[in-house]
């Protein structure tokens, strides 16, 4: 050991001693089992206190809003566009989360019922509406002050009212003076997709569809690609018809009303296009459905809007430039299927006032008109969908229009799900054995129809306030 | 004195057995919180909504059993878990045998038996929902394999998920192509552990294969296939993301499982107690199963003792 060596030795050894001298004499008992419990005990409070202390928190002193959404791409120029532009003019930042539909439901109905105040602004599916009023999961905007642009479209504008202005009611709520709890941000609509190298210009009825089908020849072009999967799927395809044959989904009083004359014979002009669908239309969502479209294998179908900007897409569609648009085709009236997206503002909300700006802010004609130009939305005023710009670069507006103004809303109730599910399942049944028999169309309509309706009304005299 | 001092350092000393004996379960205390709120807690929540009712959102009290007796009064639930019973049936028996003659065949020496293995359980490490978006793919008309496959071989298209019983059967061959490797992993691992001596002896004795098989290999493997089977059918019962993607329980009714229709009950429909209702009867289903597999278990040990 050399002399430095050994000095350092001395001094870490020093050190060593001064620490031990200095040691508390709590460190130098020997620890006991109940020792070790009471300080990991007390240890583990510390850590949860500081965690709590130190743990980041979600500031809304400078005025910012949280929006809350499920994934769509419709809601795109919204998510990244929109929002950023907001708070450039008005300096609130919006915090925006998005997740899977089913997620969101539930997420967003959480958040409301224990006004937990996550989000300021649900962004909603516009049957959602009933449900989350009734239970005050979201606030009514009348109440909060809210003014609704007038140049809003009345058809969409309904669409947040609670109950509703028209149709049938629930017991609870009869007497009930419709209020505002959310309002319509995009102006989602089932509208007529027709390739224009079929159609000279736009049908008018279920009929011209029916003669141009005729005219297809399989596997090459088929004339009609519908939604047949079970639910919602194929209740999508067969609202249009429904509507347009002057039937109502439900009638004022709560009876099915899609199970009477009209309900079946439209059913059954869904049917006669059995020959001209393609394979296993039976099972289409609407990624099959569209596809189909795309592919340039079919001349006309309908569905919402959000297949607008895809038809002219050359990485997605080979038909580019020849799918035109119109409103849904008519029998007694054009009967469009409404689904709009909807905005509320939660229940416990932490800043309603940047909320309400916001809303305010985005449904705004100004804005509304910027929307419908420079992305082709869905807007949800009338100036903007008639613009002659924006039509001009997007020719689809004037279709969204007209199908908005002749749209029927489905039955306003948190049971409507459920009605959809049941009239969903029976029409799918009803499809598969259609196509299976290729005839008996008129029987088979009526037998699932009436099924559909029995269990319908069954469930509702279950559930109460209907009857 | 003596005696009070005695009695003093009896006290100590069983004051500080029973510490020491308290010990060990004072350190259990953490997991039992956790499997509480995990496990417990939620199993319990279930049943009190199961008894309660739900109307917009709102739970609006007490009701009984009224949610049991409308769950059972449900055509559309007894056809939902008989359909899911005729599910499990098929997947769980074809993927047991798959899984066995597989394993048999890989437990031998085989050259590549490491890249077999590892390619057998490819499926099974891919997410359900994902398994459920290939198959979709592959059974879609026009754009997928299964329909110009059928064509090419001189067959009319399936459309296999248009109609009722091909639905029913794409999805058995879904789960099929995704679980088998789990049974397969399971009964290899079986197969390796099984005592040799008696098999040797068989063979030495004259056994042919087969004799071998179903003599000794088979009555050894039995406690083995038994776990295999019990843990493959409380799984098959949960089946979800598959079908929900594949189907989504359609055409009609004919792949609705009660996993598909206890979620739309609570999630789509709103109606949290009568979906609650439906699950603890299938809990209630699924511990029947269970009891009756260990009680052959423990009398398949009796006999073999």
């Amino acid at each position: 050991m050399t002399e430095g060596q050994a000095n350092q030795s001395t001094t870490r050894e020093r050190k060593m001693s001064d620490k031990n001298a200095k040691t508390p004499k709590l460190l130098k008992q020997p620890l006991g089992r109940r020792d070790v419990i009471k300080r990991g005990l007390a240890g583990t409070v510390a850590l949860a206190g500081a965690a709590t202390v130190l743990s980041p928190r979600r500031s809304y002193a400078s005025g910012a809003i949280t929006i809350g959404s499920f994934q769509d791409n419709a809601m795109a120029p919204f998510r990244d566009y929109f929002v950023k532009e907001f708070t450039k003019e008005t300096g609130i930042a919006v915090n925006y989360n998005e997740t899977n539909y089913d997620t969101w439901y539930q997420n967003c109905k959480n958040d409301g019922l224990n006004k937990t105040g996550a989000y300021d602004i649900y962004v909603m599916d516009d049957n959602w509406v009933p449900e989350f009023a009734a239970a005050k999961i979201v606030q009514s905007l009348d109440q909060l002050g809210f003014k609704a642009n007038q140049d809003i479209l009345p058809k969409g504008l309904e669409m947040g009212l609670w109950p509703p202005k028209s149709g049938a009611r629930m017991k609870d709520f009869a007497s009930a003076t419709p209020e505002l709890y959310s309002i319509v941000i995009i102006d989602d609509v089932e509208i007529l997709y027709y390739n224009a190298d079929h159609f000279p210009s736009a049908p008018e009825t279920w009929d011209d569809i029916f003669k141009v089908a005729q005219t297809t020849k399989a596997p090459d072009m088929y004339g009609w690609s519908p939604r047949g999967l079970k639910g919602n799927a194929i209740v999508q395809t067969y609202l249009p018809l429904l509507n347009s044959y002057g039937a109502n989904f439900v009638n004022e009083d709560w009876t099915p009303g899609f199970a009477e004359k009209a309900g079946v014979a439209a059913l059954s002009r869904l049917f006669s296009f059995i020959p001209y669908f393609p394979e296993g239309a039976a099972a289409f969502d609407t990624a099959e459905e569209t596809q189909v479209m795309l592919e340039g294998k079919c001349t006309a179908l309908t569905e919402y809007t959000g297949l607008v900007n895809r038809v002219d897409d050359p990485a997605s569609s080979k038909v580019v430039g020849k799918i035109n648009m119109a409103t849904t085709p008519k029998q007694e009236k054009h009967g469009p299927a409404i689904g709009t997206f909807i905005a509320s503002i939660a229940s416990g909300a932490k800043n309603t006032e940047g909320a309400l700006q916001f809303l305010q802010w985005f449904t705004s004609s100004k804005v509304q008109l910027e929307f419908a130009r420079k992305f082709g939305g869905a807007a949800v005023t009338g100036s903007a969908l008639t613009d002659a710009e924006a039509a001009g670069k997007h020719r689809w507006l004037p279709a969204i229009a007209d199908s908005i103004n002749n749209s029927v809303q489905k039955p306003r109730t948190p049971d409507e799900p459920k009605m959809e599910d049941i009239l969903g399942t029976h029409l799918n049944m009803a499809l598969v054995e259609a196509i299976a028999a290729k005839a008996n169309y008129d029987a088979i309509a009526q037998a699932h129809l009436q099924a559909a309706a029995g269990e319908i009304t069954d469930y509702l005299k279950q559930q109460g306030g209907y009857f | 004195l003596s005696a009070t001092a005695e009695t003093v350092e009896e006290r100590e000393s069983r004051a500080r057995r029973l510490r020491t004996a308290a010990v060990p379960y004072l350190l259990l205390v953490p997991a039992i919180v956790a499997l509480a709120a995990v496990s417990l807690y939620p199993t319990i929540d279930g049943v009190r909504a199961s008894l309660h009712r739900y109307r917009y959102a709102l739970d609006t009290g007490y009701t009984g059993g009224d949610n049991f007796v409308a769950v059972y009064g449900d055509a559309v639930f007894w056809k939902a878990m008989a359909t899911t019973v005729q599910f499990i049936v098929c997947t769980v028996s074809i993927e047991t045998l798959l899984g066995l003659l597989l394993a048999l065949v890989v437990a031998r020496e085989l050259r590549f038996a490491g890249l077999i293995r590892v390619t057998l359980i490819l499926p099974m490490t891919i997410a359900p929902v994902v398994v459920g978006v290939i198959w979709r793919l592959l059974y879609a008309s026009g754009i997928g394999v299964v329909d110009p496959l059928f064509q090419a071989l001189g067959f009319d298209a399936p459309n296999v998920l248009a109609h009722g019983l091909s639905a029913f059967l794409g999805l058995v061959v879904v789960d099929v192509w995704e679980w088998t490797p789990l049974m397969f992993l399971i009964i290899l691992a079986g197969l390796h552990s099984l005592p040799q001596d008696p098999i040797e002896a068989a063979r030495v004795d004259g056994a042919n294969a087969f004799q071998t098989f179903f003599h000794h290999t088979l009555p050894l493997l039995r406690p083995v296939l038994l776990v295999a089977v019990v843990l493959r059918t409380i799984d098959a019962v949960g089946t979800f993301d598959q079908v929900y993607v594949l189907t989504k329980g359609g055409p009609g009714t004919a792949t609705q499982l009660i996993s598909i229709y206890a979620y739309n009950t609570a999630f789509l429909f709103s109606q949290y107690g009568r979906a609650m209702a439906m699950l603890i009867s299938l809990l209630a289903c699924l511990l029947l199963l269970m009891a009756a597999a260990v009680h052959f278990m423990r009398r398949s040990a009796e006999i073999a003792e």
